[in-house]
């Protein structure tokens, strides 16, 4: 994982797409049991549609959320810190669909001990959906400068 | 006819002492997330390249899932399963919150905030308070939904901060 020193972004830039998919339903599945959550939604199309009067089999939120916090990570690489992500689940995505996981930069701001990047992000699918609104805070080194601290502190 | 009632308002406030997940942070488990999420970091698998954070580490967000039925706990597959509206969910066990009486309403995921400030390190044990935040009602353009906002904070063994969430539940009928 690369280094990215907070003086290398710019207000505007996109991080990423971090592509995942096809979500099948083995993805589902293999996810449910890595969490022992067996919520029938993911896997259970009778259910789902009949029960919960969904469109489909959802892809879990649960499973979405991991792939943001993934790709902020990997930007941010060793020596930066995912501080802050918040997203919203506003729309459903079914099984079958390929999920495109964005950010971009929205904001900067100079802390003492490293700079703040502030981000916009979502989840697009293959046909332009845009599902889980979110933004974030990443901590980035300054050029030249020492690694974000870990454990993380916040800026004063 | 409002969905939310008091009996359900009545938990806001309700909050569950620290407690412990029901095992460490495992190897194996912390693969099969990995691979569920399909993140190869090799911080994951090994103290080397996990130095930064003092050895092999869960992803991220890996704290949140812990909280699985522990070992000799009531089979709730087993005792729910000629209910018609058992959704397959366990719910309660997860965060030590006394489970709302909602009986027959669907759960979404509707979103969270995170704040992270370390890893969990492999072999840690992982400990969590939580507390309903806020309950309330909302009409959107599905029909009425009760929001169910609940905030946990997660710690390690030694009592040091990993992330903070909070988190909001969707039940409609």
């Amino acid at each position: 994982m690369a280094r990215v020193d907070f003086e290398d972004v710019a207000i505007g830039q996109e991080i990423g797409p971090l592509v995942k998919g096809p979500l099948t339903t083995p993805h589902l599945m293999r996810w449910s049991a890595a969490m022992e959550n067996w919520h029938k939604i993911h896997y259970d199309e009778r259910f789902a549609r009949e029960h919960d009067k969904l469109p489909g089999l959802l892809i879990n939120g649960s499973l979405k959320q991991q792939f943001i916090v993934q790709l902020l990570k990997d930007w941010a690489g060793r020596e930066g810190w995912v501080w802050k992500v918040n997203f919203q689940f506003r729309a459903m995505n079914i099984v079958g669909e390929t999920l495109s996981v964005w950010a971009k930069v929205r904001g900067k701001r100079e802390a003492p001990a490293y700079g703040l990047v502030e981000l916009d992000l979502g989840i697009r699918n293959e046909k332009g959906l845009e599902s889980t609104p979110g933004s974030a805070v990443v901590a980035l080194p300054y050029r030249g400068g020492v690694p974000v601290p870990y454990p993380f502190v916040p800026p004063p | 006819m409002p969905l939310l009632t008091d009996e359900v308002r009545k938990h806001i406030g309700a909050e569950s002492a620290p407690f412990p997940a029901c095992d460490p942070v495992e190897k194996g488990a912390v693969r099969r997330y990995a691979q569920a999420i399909m993140d190869p970091d090799p911080a994951y698998a090994s103290d080397e390249a996990g130095a930064r954070y003092g050895g092999a580490v869960a992803p991220p967000l890996y704290p949140a899932f812990m909280f699985r039925t522990p070992f000799g706990a009531p089979d709730v597959l087993t005792e729910r399963a000629h209910d018609p509206d058992f959704d397959g969910l366990v719910m309660g066990v997860r965060d030590g919150l006394p489970e709302l009486p909602l009986h027959g309403f669907a759960l979404l995921n509707g979103g969270a905030e995170v704040e992270f400030y370390r890893y969990a390190r492999h072999g840690e044990t992982v400990f969590q308070k939580s507390r309903y935040a806020d309950i309330y009602e909302r009409e959107t353009r599905a029909g009425p939904m009760i929001f169910v906002v609940i905030e946990t904070e997660y710690t390690n063994g030694a009592g040091e901060l990993l992330m903070r969430a909070r988190k909001t539940i969707i039940r409609r009928k």
